[in-house]
């Protein structure tokens, strides 16, 4: 985006002038405003001018026809006939007067003049204006963008308030698109793009929720976990078999999402065809999200803008774990008989002696409820401060953040500064520079065993593990559980210790913008990326006591091979991105449009690591590296890969209504051999929109109307290093007598021959605009095939055991819908919006050589999508000894209340060749919606998101009954199989241990469908009226409360549905809804 | 621009360069090929004892007591890692003699000895393939892609190609090392003390008993006076020991000590602790000295030397019944654990090397082969079986003399049993003897008599353990045991 201080090079010949200033307006973000009547653009005029501004263009053209102008603020450049009316003098008067808008907010900055004069003025903040000595018969033009210009006659008043209406028709609207923007009306392939407005004042805690409701986008947001952004993004399914996470770039170079402050964003643009992304080509393959920062405004006084909110969080989706101990004791010796044990682990003399004793000894026989001991609400705060501004010549934004979150999980919390700003400077005529800075530093503190340990270690400890002795010391069980022997006391693993992290990034970017003759412009930006962090993990040694005895004996961290020990971890990452561009655009005959654009980029990703662990620590205090003495351990890499890259763009319009454009990308990777490292990536998408066309007129109704159709093909890349070199490791080492050698070997089977995966997508679209565009809707149909998909092939064990290599097998499909609709309006000074969109995809593989990958429970074959489960079907629950006879033979242990698998090849017997491909972990369709509700200054908004037909197969404690010695969720004990309840709908409750061969083999009875529809968000907001902020000269205060995940319908009960998408356990950090109240002030 | 594509790994040798490396390089080959056996010892062989009546794990992940019990499903982990974790040291060594005999090492014996060394290592891993598995792939180079589609081959064929790289190890192999600094290294003596292994598991009866008086007259070896001493850390690499897997702290460790004392693993079996003889020689239904109030008074001193019984001193204080919680017996031998000194040993920090092949299983290797080729046990198969319940800790009495062929096979089988017990070869040993059908079908009993539970063995499938059924999904050629 250009101000009016850019030079501009023009060469016309018989032009109207009208073509000329919609010529700026389109390389420019000025925009003219002019009485027909006043001033004659319809002049045809030859114009030749080199890098000279606006002003002194519209000078050449206006000068001698007696023309001014005048720049008014947002760019908006007023076009007045020098003559003062000569015309008899006429009574005068004051006027003044209120505009709003529909919804009766003030507003400031319209432009009042009157008609037939140069003589205006703007509204003040309040929306008021006062015109001094206007004819009494004058009329006064009111004009805003945005809005329709309207015209009223004084008619002798001496105050005149007026309304605006909202004029969507015509609102250029622009959007980023890879190296440059393009206004969202001429925009040929799907892009998807979110405002500044409508992520404003959304009390998001990490960038990526601001993703969610994004058409085509399916954004599972997994765990609370404070500094980790659980967040899984993906553009149109999964289309290949490696990452699927698309390409981030913030104002052009790669950054990741979450670390960025959400308040930082101005806009966000999403690619998601082939002829978007592929000016990214080499990383595009699943799709490229554009964040633009925040950035001053051209002549505007600095504005001071802060936000805040505070709030807490608490845990949802958590299971009904049965707590009371004696229940439990009784229920897990029930299913160990169920099971077939003759011998049991709790005997009846202490259950008695527990019933006995919990009524006078707390600490001995306690009556603990694991869940609330180690979650709690958690305290969340943030605040936001920016300075933004600029003179003529220089823009700047200043931002700051800090966010402090504690997390609902013991000893989880997080402290986070964020730093973003944006300096552009005009140095002269031809050169414009810049540059932004990008910055997080945060603090991550974390359970000491870690999330995965600790959430586990809750779940598994049962009502009757004590937390401190009488005396407050750690206390330690009696009762020896087998499968559960060691009790991993959770306040400890959490507390105790320590687990930090602190990391800082920074994203250090510059550009220089050189216009150059014959209407080109190079572009180049070099960015650095640099991350690191530093992690401690210290585990202490903590005795606990035995609640009977008293004996003493140590915590185990469930840390492997060490004691009471430290580990260190220095980690960075350097990633240097330089790209280069130069466009050249032109128009022919007034209606041929071409802009031509060509570049290069080249990326290096540098990371490295060091590790040391160290023991001998003389106590539990001093925590540092050489604090210890014993068993040194270190460890360290480093590694790099590169990108190069070639590209173009071609763009054509045809008088706006015919659009065409097209990209061609050659990239290198070395992460390919010499001879397998480059790859054309091609695309082509066009345009119509018919709304322009002659004939549509008769359609009054209908405001916009394109078509797009799009087809290109990408590139990835994103395997391992050096996957295509044989190698051997070193550190495979072996100690004879008693010291250490140092060894090697070859641990990967590695295809030197792979090359680029490539993905092509085919897509049709349909925007339309109804009614002033108060119906919107637009459908997107779309094929992406990835073909030559790079995956780790698992190689048979007896080719050494090898990890297997990377190759490039197979095709993969998916094909989908994507259906988007909004529909707003007003009643009186009551306003709403709905907004709903769907999205429908599906995953096939197409070709993978006739072979098929079966890994543990999943499958990827030929006519499936990818990693389906493959797992046994279950056909009911066995009534009676007769039927487990006359059926297939299952196990020797299965018994009436057991599962009864199907015999899918009739041999008789249940096995391995009766698995059948059951369901997969990739949602039918997504959709979400949004209800925005507006009176007077109260503003209600919504978001609900949805996910159908999902399935997962969730294994170990919590989702088994008593797996290795853990408890059982209610449901079992009430719908689980008996002879009296021969309908229920699970089978006979059995201990995990005893029945893995039988009730828990893999199969689809243990599928959770994992749907839901969630109200992610709902925010009430109150903007206090402009004429109360005007006298503390505010221009802006809203205040809010917010909500978000307040209501989750879904079938899936034991934890909460929206979990990290593949994983198989319920030890990942719980989903939290979050209450937040707070203000956003401007000045 | 392509120069900027050029970037090589920086701790990563690739195979180009580095088998025309150094000497050095190859050594570390070799000790890669060692390495393997880590895996493999700690979490396979040890364990499948508690898929006999010797033992019992309550909590087996890896799938033992599903095998004990007769539920096992072919995708079981302890099926897959055994083939798994075999085939990644066979792939090793393979890798590792493809390029030894073009290798650029100057000294001719030192070149042998590695040769030796790695054929010994895969000749040891296949010896375990063909004994759980039965028929299975004989790959003999280094992994290539191609090898992934290959059937199973022929058990007798696989043993034949033990026999002759254990042939050949030993005569590349010195029958000691001088330096201190290669002690776990093979020897000569480990290639023969394994072939009779094989050749007994193979019924090839002369033969073994051949290869074990072979061993035997090496005079390297010789059984260590202390039976429970052979197997505790102090005495690591004593005279008795023939090979073993060295582990050492703080780099190469292992649980297997925390388990047996903290989870009760590993949990012998009053199935086991009966069968001890009295002090007489005669068995507890036969001796007078047998006294039920005192039952594990005047017993076979191994008895007290390899299992921890309520009542009794362990680990420095007396173990009881919540600490022995699984059967009332533990496991002594094998850990660190002693019965007057407390040590506290946490997860992951043992280092007790596994002792792969030791002289005791040699003299009973020779006494069973050499009495199975007689027709009558002579006084060959006398001196070695005496010579093992001579040994200075445990002063049994020796046999009675005159007995049959028949009856000195059941005093060898006992034998065979008692000593060696933990050490992982009853599994074996009681599948090629036919008994394991009868002695792991019916209860089995804590210290108290009661039943724990009632195990399974089915004579037409648990013979031989499923091809993985992971395995199977890879390569569709690979045929699967009866039964599976």
């Amino acid at each position: 985006v250009y101000s009016q201080s850019t030079k501009l090079s023009l060469d016309f010949q018989g032009t109207k002038i009208s073509d000329i200033l919609m010529e700026i307006e389109n390389t420019t973000d000025c925009r003219f405003f002019y009485q027909r009547e006043q001033v004659d653009v319809d002049r045809i005029v030859d114009l030749k001018v080199t890098e000279e501004s606006v002003g002194e263009i519209l000078d050449k053209l206006f000068q001698e026809q007696g023309i001014s102008y005048k720049i008014m603020d947002d760019n908006l450049i007023l076009l007045t006939t020098n003559k003062e009316q000569a015309g008899t003098q006429q009574t005068t008067g004051n006027i003044k007067g209120l505009v709003t808008d529909k919804t009766n907010q003030p507003l400031p900055g319209v432009t009042v003049v009157i008609k037939g004069t140069s003589n205006g003025t703007l509204t003040d903040p309040n929306g008021e204006y006062h015109l001094k000595n206007v004819p009494s018969d004058a009329v006064l033009v009111f004009s805003f963008i945005g809005m329709k210009t309207s015209e009223k006659e004084i008619a002798g008043q001496a105050v005149l308030d007026v309304t605006l209406e909202e004029e969507t028709v015509g609102i250029e609207e622009v959007v980023a698109v890879g190296y440059g923007v393009q206004k969202k009306v001429n925009l040929t392939g799907a892009v998807a793009s979110l405002s500044g407005e409508e992520l404003k004042s959304r009390p998001i805690t990490q960038a990526s929720q601001s993703l969610q409701g994004v058409s085509g986008l399916y954004v599972n947001q997994a765990g609370a976990q404070p500094g980790f952004d659980g967040t899984t993004i993906r553009i149109r399914g999964i289309g290949t078999l490696n990452s699927n996470d698309p390409l981030v770039l913030v104002d052009g170079v790669e950054y990741p999402l979450d670390a960025l402050n959400p308040s930082d964003i101005e806009s966000i643009s999403v690619l998601k065809d082939a002829a978007s992304a592929s000016i990214y080509g080499n990383r595009a393959a699943n799709g490229v999200i554009l964040v633009t920062t925040k950035k001053g405004k051209s002549n505007e006084k600095t504005s001071i803008e802060y936000g805040n909110y505070f709030g807490f969080q608490r845990t949802i989706g958590m299971p009904d774990l049965i707590t009371d101990p004696v229940e439990f004791m009784e229920l897990r010796n029930q299913a160990q008989i169920n099971a077939g044990k003759t011998s049991v682990d709790y005997s009846d003399d202490l259950i008695e002696e527990y019933k006995a004793g919990r009524l006078t000894d707390p600490y001995t026989y306690p009556n603990n409820n694991w869940l609330d001991i180690m979650f709690d609400d958690a305290p969340i705060q943030n605040h936001d401060l920016r300075f933004s501004g600029g003179s003529e010549k220089a823009t700047y934004s200043l931002s700051m953040g800090y966010q402090d979150q504690d997390g609902v999980l013991m000893s989880s919390g997080s402290h986070r500064f964020t730093l973003n700003s944006n300096i552009s400077i005009q140095a002269n005529n031809w050169l414009k520079v810049g540059a932004n800075v990008t910055g997080i530093r945060q603090y991550i503190q974390a359970p000491t065993a870690g999330v995965y340990n600790v959430m586990q270690m809750t779940f598994k400890a049962q009502g009757f593990h004590p937390t401190y002795l009488e005396d407050g010391r750690y206390a330690n069980t009696f009762i020896k559980t087998p499968g559960h022997n060691v009790y991993r006391h959770p306040i400890v693993l959490a507390k105790e210790g320590h687990r930090d992290r602190e990391q800082q990034r920074a994203l250090v970017s510059m550009f220089a913008e050189i216009k150059l003759p014959a209407n080109l412009t190079y572009y180049a930006k070099l960015g650095v990326n640099s991350y690191n962090y530093f992690y401690s993990e210290f585990v202490p040694e903590i005795e606990y006591y035995q609640v009977k005895t008293l004996e003493a004996s140590t915590v185990d961290f469930y840390t492997s091979n060490r004691n009471r020990h430290l580990t260190t971890e220095d980690d960075r990452e350097l990633n240097t991105t330089l790209f280069h561009t130069l466009t050249w655009d032109q128009t022919f005959n007034d209606k041929h449009k071409l802009k031509l654009l060509v570049g290069s980029s080249y990326e290096k990703f540098t990371s490295g690591y060091h590790i040391a662990t160290i023991e001998g620590f003389l106590g539990n205090d001093l925590t540092e590296l050489d604090a210890g003495s014993t068993n040194k351990d270190v460890s360290g890499d480093s590694s790099a890969n590169a990108l190069v890259g070639f590209f173009g763009r071609l763009n054509y319009d045809f008088d706006q209504k015919f659009l065409f454009e097209a990209n061609l990308r050659y990239d290198g990777s070395s992460r390919f051999a010499d001879g397998n490292r480059w790859g054309w990536f091609p695309s082509f998408s066009t345009g119509y929109r018919l709304e322009q066309e002659n004939f549509m007129a008769d359609l009054p109704w209908v405001s916009l109307m394109k078509v797009r159709a799009s087809y290109g093909s990408l590139g990835n890349q994103e395997i391992g290093n050096f996957r295509y070199i044989n190698l051997i490791d070193t550190g495979i080492e072996y100690s004879f007598g008693g010291s250490t050698n140092a060894g090697a070997a070859v641990t990967a089977y590695n295809d030197p021959s792979i090359t680029w995966e490539t993905t092509t997508i085919s897509n049709l679209g349909l925007d339309a605009g109804l009614f002033q565009n108060k119906v919107n809707f637009s459908v997107e149909w779309y094929k992406k095939r990835t073909k030559n998909i790079l995956r780790s092939v698992t190689l048979a064990s007896q080719v050494g055991d090898l990890t297997g290599p990377v190759q490039n097998i197979g095709a993969v499909d998916n094909t989908g819908l994507e259906i988007t609709v909004g529909h707003r309006n007003h009643i009186g000074k009551f306003s709403y919006e709905v907004q709903g969109s769907i999205n429908f995809n599906k995953n096939k593989v197409v070709d993978l050589n006739d072979d098929e990958i079966i890994s543990g429970k999943y499958i990827t074959k030929e006519g499936y999508a990818i990693d389906s489960y493959y797992i046994l079907e279950a056909d009911g629950i066995f009534q009676s000894q007769d039927e487990i006879d006359n059926s297939a033979y299952q196990n020797s242990t299965t018994k009436p209340g057991y599962l009864k698998y199907v015999d899918q090849n009739n041999d008789g017997t249940i096995d391995d060749d009766d698995r059948i491909i059951a369901g997969d972990a990739q949602p039918d369709f997504t959709y979400s919606f949004n209800i925005n509700l507006q009176y007077r200054n109260f503003a209600l908004t919504t978001f609900f998101q949805g996910v159908q037909g999902i399935d997962t197969y969730p294994q170990g404690i919590v989702a088994t009954p008593f797996w290795y010695g853990t408890s059982v969720t209610r449901e079992w004990v009430n719908n689980s199989w008996t002879e009296d309840r021969p309908n229920a709908k699970l089978p006979i409750m059995t201990t995990y241990e005893l029945s893995s061969s039988d009730n828990f083999r893999n199969s689809n009875f243990w599928l959770k469908d994992a749907s839901y529809l969630r109200l992610k968000n709902i925010q009430l907001s109150y903007s206090i009226p402009k004429s109360i902020l005007s006298r503390v000269n505010a221009k802006d205060l809203t205040i809010f409360v917010n909500g978000q995940n307040l209501l989750t319908f879904s079938k899936m009960k034991d934890f909460d549905p929206e979990k990290p998408i593949t994983s198989d356990h319920y030890y990942s950090y719980p989903s939290v809804k979050t209450f937040t109240a707070g203000f956003n002030l401007k000045f | 621009c392509n120069d900027l594509l050029d970037i090589d790994p920086t701790s990563q040798y690739s195979t180009d360069t580095f088998w025309s490396g150094s000497d050095e390089q190859y050594a570390a080959a070799l000790v890669g090929v060692y390495n393997s056996l880590m895996s493999n010892y700690l979490y396979f062989n040890g364990e499948l004892e508690q898929a006999t009546p010797n033992e019992i794990s309550y909590n087996s992940a890896n799938g033992t007591r599903e095998i004990a019990l007769g539920t096992a499903l072919s995708t079981s982990s302890m099926f897959s890692s055994c083939w798994a974790n075999s085939y990644k040291g066979i792939g090793r060594a393979n890798t590792f003699l493809d390029y030894i005999d073009d290798a650029d090492i100057t000294d001719e014996d030192t070149k042998n000895q590695m040769k030796g060394e790695a054929l010994f290592i895969r000749a040891l891993l296949y010896s375990y393939l063909v004994d759980y598995f039965g028929d299975v792939p004989l790959i003999l180079e280094a992994p290539a892609s191609e090898q992934e589609t290959w059937p199973r081959t022929a058990k007798d064929e696989v043993v034949e190609q033990i026999l002759s790289d254990l042939d050949d190890a030993a005569s590349l192999l010195p029958t000691s090392y001088s330096s201190s600094s290669d002690i776990g290294r093979a020897t000569q003596g480990a290639a023969l003390a394994l072939k009779a292994r094989v050749l007994l598991y193979n019924e090839r009866w002369a033969e073994a008993a051949t290869a074990a008086k072979t061993v035997i007259d090496l005079g390297v070896y010789d059984l260590f006076p202390d039976y429970r001493g052979f197997y505790l850390p102090d005495n690591e690499n004593n005279e008795e020991v023939i090979f073993d897997v060295q582990y050492q702290s703080p780099d190469f460790l292992h649980r297997r000590d925390y388990e047996c004392y903290n989870l009760n693993r590993w949990a012998p079996l009053k199935n086991l602790v009966d069968l001890y003889e009295m002090t007489d020689g005669k068995s507890i239904d036969e001796s007078e000295l047998y006294d039920p109030e005192n039952p594990y008074e005047n017993r076979d001193p191994r008895l007290h030397q390899t299992i921890a019984i309520v009542g009794y001193p362990y680990n420095g204080k007396t173990a009881t019944s919540s600490l022995l919680y699984e059967s009332g017996y533990g496991l002594k031998k094998l850990t660190v654990y002693t019965d007057d000194e407390t040590q506290t040993i946490s997860d992951n920090n043992s280092d007790l090397n596994y002792i792969v092949l030791r002289y005791g299983e040699v003299l009973l290797t020779y006494a069973e082969a050499l009495n199975e080729s007689l027709s009558a046990p002579n006084s060959e198969v006398y001196w070695a079986i005496n010579t093992i319940r001579g040994r200075e800790t445990v002063e049994m009495p020796e046999l009675e003399a005159g007995l049959t062929k028949e009856e000195m096979r059941e005093a060898i089988h006992l034998e065979r049993r008692i000593e060696l017990v933990g050490e992982g070869q009853f599994y074996s040993d009681f599948r090629r003897w036919g008994t394991a059908e009868e002695l792991n079908n019916g209860p089995v009993y804590n210290y108290l008599g009661e039943v724990i539970e009632t195990r399974s063995f089915n004579p037409d499938r648990d013979y031989l353990f499923a091809v993985p059924s992971s395995e199977i999904d890879e390569n569709e050629n690979l045929t699967q045991n009866p039964g599976w």
